[in-house]
């Protein structure tokens, strides 16, 4: 980044946000400084503008929803709301060690304890109580993949008194090729989409502008267009992009789905993996070993991909996240709009591989390691997430049966460094790699 | 043999109740969760039973440790362990649904490691609209479907319909007993309640109405009970163990009333027997009281346990959650402020599944004895 840029966005961060916005202000704040050393590319501006849009939003008194992690937010867009997905908090304040103060005051409140709630929602409850998050105006979730958000929202709701919409999402596939097909999934996915639309017209005292929301499901396709020709990119050997590559795309359609942002960042690291593969660069020099990390990332520890990449000349192709399965669909009408927001609900990451039968997770696993041409799977298994830990052990032994891959599981929790610390962690996929895969 | 002493001889897992339905040549399926449909099962000539695993030994439980891995709940651990032990090899398939993360996998690993001859779950919805609705309306029917298939059988709307009138008839009856322990000398004790309820989840329907019936009888007649310390209610999720039960009783209080798995959660709702029966089944399933699980009835739970704290005159609330239970960590954490607003006392109780460390619950119930006695 520029100078001039770089005083741009600081001179922005400047004076006081509000208590409500002082985390938030903290994480920009970090983030600018963070960016500071790095090119000014899509992805940098368009988180920055992120931060931004919440500040304004709150002085303008532009309604502001929050959502979990497992929804792509371009509806909202349409309906000029401000998305604030709440796992930017948990995300963006592991790498400074700033979500634990809250895990503590959290624990202190007597909300969970780390094995059994996900601390990917817990350290903004320690948060509110401390008055330095922002309460949002409304809230969405589904309840899947996972028990934690479907609870979590409701304590939310309970310390906050701010209303949520919550819409299902089914057990079943709508693949007709798949054993678990139903052929009502679609209708009753695009029923619930509308319900979701009814109330937030109702909240927010507007109707949908119906050409708006196609022209934003446009942008939704094309930035999945981008991911989908970037993630087929990334099944060269050797890998054309470093290890976080993919995980960088999942943000842009977690938080900006819909915008013309998501489509410029997704098009810009798309085009980047294009051109490394045509002047032979390899994200990892020298590669010699492909991973698969079939769950998310170890938050707090930003150096551990890059200690891989340097020590064992390994390249952990995509985590459970960047791996974004949701494609472009036909969006010429209304009805197909809303057929594509309801196909986004059940493919997106983590949604798609956790929402039903362990052979959801399974197939992925399978898939992943066969078209990746993968030498290795690393699951580092959150403690609290139930759902996907218990199915680890099935999959591990089926990519082994089927393919011949071994499997590295380990409990650890991404967003707290103190229950497993990033010693013990490089000390197991040390063990792994060197004495069962090299 | 007293009616306690009949219905407790179904209480063990494989029971001679269950025997001789088996012997019949007939077929019995266990099942996870309160949101299960006993009445399609039952309709179909299929016996439902509850899946518990009380036998299994605390700490004992090296495959379920494995693969449903040492962060998963207790219960779900042992029944993985006893499915791997073919100590449910009285079923002939079980049904589950998505209630919770750990259930559902639970539901996995069995078929992938401790098979039975057939398999199925039920997507419930985890909220409740006239949408989700129309949506679990075709989820049970589905599962009606699939029983007709894998069992050759044929379910009609005349044999729902007895099934739902053999079902109301437990729930009324149980309700009739629930009523007779809001007496200030309730007839019979939290703990043989519980196996009253344990039983009728482990035997044919209308063999349970009837020695249920018997048994309200005798509980009519009975002087009840007086020398308690405190009345209380019990909150929480699956428990079905007594043990835990009687400790809280043997110091002295009283147990009156739950929102349970194994209590009112389970039978409190009707199926409108006017309507056609599998769209009363499914309006009863997911708008019953609710588990944790359903987002948005929250407010509904809660006015319902103040409300029977109130019929039911309780002194104190007792919380029970099974260790690493997301569900009932959440919603303790939501209920406590409310208690606490309206000045009941409340004691929390982590626990395992199957009881262990008695010693350290006794303390912990003993001093809240104290405090109950004392704001009398």
């Amino acid at each position: 980044m520029d100078d001039e840029t770089y005083r741009k966005y600081k001179k922005l961060g400047r004076g006081s946000w509000g208590k409500d916005l002082s985390l938030w202000k903290t994480m920009y704040l970090g983030f600018i400084n963070l960016a500071k050393e790095e090119e000014f590319n899509p992805f940098v501006e368009m988180f920055a503008n992120m931060f931004l849009r919440v500040v304004n939003a709150r002085k303008e008194g532009k309604p502001i929803i929050m959502y979990p992690f497992n929804f792509e937010p371009a509806l909202f867009i349409a309906m000029n709301l401000t998305p604030l997905m709440q796992e930017t908090f948990s995300v963006g304040l592991a790498p400074l060690k700033l979500n634990e103060p809250y895990i503590d005051i959290t624990n202190k409140m007597g909300y969970g304890d780390t094995p059994t709630l996900c601390n990917a929602q817990r350290p903004i409850v320690g948060a509110y109580k401390q008055g330095v998050a922002p309460i949002p105006d409304l809230m969405f979730f589904t309840p899947t993949p996972c028990n934690a958000i479907t609870m979590s929202y409701q304590v939310f709701q309970q310390l906050t008194d701010v209303p949520y919409f919550t819409m299902d999402v089914p057990y079943w596939a709508y693949d007709q090729l798949n054993e678990f097909y139903d052929e009502k999934i679609i209708d009753y996915m695009v029923k619930q989409t509308k319900d979701l639309i009814f109330w937030l017209e109702k909240e927010t005292n507007q109707k949908l502008d119906l050409e708006k929301f196609q022209q934003t499901m446009k942008l939704v396709n094309e930035a999945r267009q981008n991911v989908l020709e970037f993630n087929e990119l990334l099944k060269n050997v050797p890998c054309p992009m470093p290890s976080l590559a993919g995980f960088m795309n999942f943000t842009a359609m977690a938080t900006h789905s819909g915008t013309i942002e998501a489509v410029k960042a997704t098009k810009y690291i798309r085009d980047e993996a294009a051109e490394n593969i045509k002047s032979g660069i390899a994200g990892v020099p020298d590669e010699k070993v492909r991973i698969a990390w079939p769950y998310t990332h170890i938050f707090f520890d930003v150096d551990l991909l890059p200690w891989i990449e340097e020590t064992f000349q390994a390249v952990v192709i995509l985590d459970i996240l960047g791996y974004y399965p949701v494609l472009p669909h036909d969006v010429s009408t209304i009805e197909k709009c809303y057929e594509s927001v309801a196909k986004g609900v059940l493919d997106f990451s983590m949604v798609g591989t956790c929402r039903g039968n362990a052979e959801f997770y399974i197939d992925f696993c399978l898939n992943y390691v066969k078209d990746y041409k993968i030498d290795a799977m690393i699951i580092p298994m959150q403690f609290a997430c139930k759902h996907a830990y218990a199915i680890t052990r099935i999959a591990a032994e089926a990519v082994r049966e089927q393919l011949g891959i071994p499997t590295l599981i380990f409990g650890v929790d991404p967003y707290d460094s103190r229950e497993v610390t990033s010693e013990t962690i490089k000390a197991k996929i040390s063990e792994f790699l060197t004495q069962v895969v090299l | 043999m007293t009616v306690m002493e009949k219905l407790s001889q179904a209480i063990p897992l494989a029971n001679p109740w269950i025997n001789n339905w088996r012997n019949e040549g007939k077929n019995v399926l266990g099942y996870f969760c309160t949101y299960i449909p006993e009445e399609i099962i039952y309709a179909a000539d299929i016996l439902p039973v509850r899946v518990r695993a009380r036998t299994c030994s605390a700490g004992d439980t090296p495959m379920g440790d494995a693969y449903m891995t040492p962060t998963a709940c207790s219960f779900t651990r042992c029944c993985l362990e006893l499915a791997n032990q073919n100590q449910y090899d009285f079923l002939d398939g079980i049904v589950s649904c998505n209630s919770c993360d750990q259930i559902r996998r639970l539901y996995d690993n069995i078929r992938f490691k401790a098979p039975f001859p057939y398999h199925y779950i039920i997507g419930v919805p985890g909220c409740v609209s006239d949408t989700t609705h129309e949506w679990f309306k075709h989820e049970i029917s589905k599962f009606k479907e699939s029983l007709e298939k894998n069992f050759k059988v044929s379910i009609s709307d005349e044999k729902l319909k007895k099934a739902i009138r053999v079902y109301n008839k437990s729930r009324e009856l149980l309700k009739e007993i629930y009523n007779l322990r809001k007496h200030d000398n309730p007839p019979i004790t939290g703990t043989e309640m519980l196996n009253i309820i344990s039983a009728g989840m482990s035997m044919p329907r209308d063999q349970f109405n009837y020695l249920l019936s018997q048994q309200l009888q005798e509980l009519k007649e009975k002087e009840g009970i007086s020398d308690y310390r405190a009345r209380i209610m019990i909150v929480g999720s699956m428990l079905d163990d007594p043990e835990y039960l009687k400790v809280i009783e043997d110091l002295g209080g009283l147990v009156v009333v739950d929102s349970q798995c194994l209590g009112t959660r389970y039978f409190w709702d009707l199926i409108d027997e006017n309507k056609n029966p599998m769209d009363a089944i499914g309006e009863r399933y997911l708008s019953k009281i609710a588990c944790p699980r359903m987002a948005g009835k929250y407010p509904e739970r809660v006015d319902f346990m103040m409300k029977l704290i109130k019929e039911f005159n309780v002194d104190g609330v007792i919380f029970q959650r099974i260790k690493f239970c997301i569900l009932w960590w959440a919603e303790i954490f939501m209920l406590r402020n409310k208690l606490k607003d309206e000045g009941i006392p409340f004691l929390e109780l982590e626990r395992e599944y199957v009881l262990s460390g008695a010693g350290a619950m006794k303390t912990r119930v003993e001093a809240f004895m104290e405090i109950l006695e004392a704001n009398k």
